[in-house]
């Protein structure tokens, strides 16, 4: 993003050179710990398919609709595990004997994860509310709180565009995480602080869980299979990140480095 | 300047989230039997009332619905010129309508289910809810 944009009109040639392996050997962000997860996450969501669309029986008031579930409980845990490992990476950044760019790099990476997940599970939730409430979107707490808190993350990753050095953004973004993160418990209890139309949970904190059998076992394994994937995820995006600073970097001593030598004519 | 450009439109979404959720009121509805004498759920004005649908209430005619709902032992009846209520609407099973109290029937021109956070398999219960099939319905919240 800081790239000096005039140096590669430059002398294009070197610049591409730099370019072109910014972190010497390292080109693929792949490793064999990756691909194993690569794997099981495909694996995993077969697994799920079969289970959420086949095996699992249809509810006795919403019929095949409940299959909506496994998508939409799924990706919303991940947005809650997304945000929070940003949060806690954050802190472990803004810590001085744990300060780290690559803490700010997984917090951006989770980041980034979580909103998608957080848009997935608002458009699963929409096309739900459309077959069992009737309408695709209403304003009651649970709904307009994930709302709201889907907004803050796009702000937060916004705030993280907002130019300067690395440690000016990790710094930056670092204070808006630990903020963003306290909507969470918020979002996860409004459902009981008011009266929504949204349901109250089914297994979380509840001592009488109100889904069993097949249905309870899907979800598990939607849990499982979206972990995975995060996981997959996290695990690439911030290697991703990690060559794009070095990239950064780079750019910034190549610039410098044409100053010095202008200077030496 | 692309990042202040989209800190600029979050603001601006996060406003109006906020004033959507604070005009609407924080609580979503006014549960039937607290119509008249619990404050905001005064019988005058535009309310969302939350209650079960009675039993065999149901009935259309026109594209007009009728039906009664039911919240701690008070029953309202309701009247939906809207045709068809959507989603998961029938017998026994809780619903929001927006409206205004006229003259003790509900004049309603929105209904959401709100349907509960309880699942069970389709068939599996068949006989034992039959039985249990009465002109009342069985609340399991």
């Amino acid at each position: 993003m800081a790239t000096p944009k005039t140096q590669i009109t430059d002398s294009p040639a070197e610049y591409s050179d730099t370019k072109r392996a910014p972190l010497g050997r390292v080109r693929s962000t792949g490793t064999p710990f990756t691909r194993t997860i690569g794997i099981a996450t495909i694996v995993s969501m077969a697994t799920l398919a079969v289970f959420g669309l086949v095996l699992s029986p249809a509810d006795v008031r919403q019929g095949d609709s409940v299959r909506i579930l496994y998508i939409h409980v799924g990706t919303v845990w991940i947005a809650y595990v997304a945000f929070t490992v940003t949060a806690v990476s954050s802190a472990a950044y803004l810590w001085k004997r744990t300060r780290s760019l690559t803490w700010d790099r997984f917090a951006g990476a989770s980041a980034e994860i979580g909103v998608l997940f957080m848009a997935l599970t608002l458009f699963a939730g929409s096309l739900w509310g459309r077959l069992s409430w009737g309408k695709f979107w209403v304003w009651d707490a649970r709904v307009t709180s994930t709302a709201f808190m889907f907004i803050t993350y796009i702000g937060y990753l916004a705030v993280r565009g907002l130019g300067g050095s690395h440690q000016q953004r990790a710094k930056r973004s670092a204070v808006v995480a630990l903020l963003a993160v306290l909507q969470i418990p918020l979002v996860h209890f409004s459902v009981k602080l008011w009266r929504g139309l949204h349901q109250d949970s089914s297994v979380a904190d509840r001592t009488h869980v109100t889904l069993q059998g097949l249905m309870l076992f899907s979800l598990f394994v939607s849990l499982i299979a979206f972990s995975l994937l995060y996981l997959w995820l996290l695990i690439h995006r911030q290697r991703v990140l990690a060559m794009q600073d070095a990239l950064d970097d780079k750019g910034l001593d190549y610039a410098l480095q044409q100053r010095r030598d202008e200077g030496d004519l | 300047m692309l990042s202040i450009g989209l800190l600029v439109v979050v603001l601006i979404a996060g406003g109006l989230v906020i004033t959507k959720f604070l005009t609407s009121s924080l609580d979503y509805y006014c549960n039937v039997d607290e119509v008249g004498h619990k404050t905001g759920c005064e019988a005058g004005r535009r309310l969302r009332i939350q209650g079960v649908v009675d039993k065999g209430s149901i009935a259309s005619n026109n594209g007009v619905t009728t039906f009664d709902i039911s919240f701690n032992q008070v029953t309202v009846p309701v009247v939906y010129d809207s045709g068809e209520p959507g989603g998961l609407f029938q017998e026994c099973i809780p619903v929001v309508v927006h409206g205004v109290m006229k003259a003790g029937v509900f004049e309603g021109d929105d209904v959401e289910v709100k349907h509960s956070n309880e699942y069970d398999a389709k068939n599996k219960n068949r006989i034992a809810k039959s039985t249990a099939e009465a002109t009342t319905c069985s609340q399991s919240k």
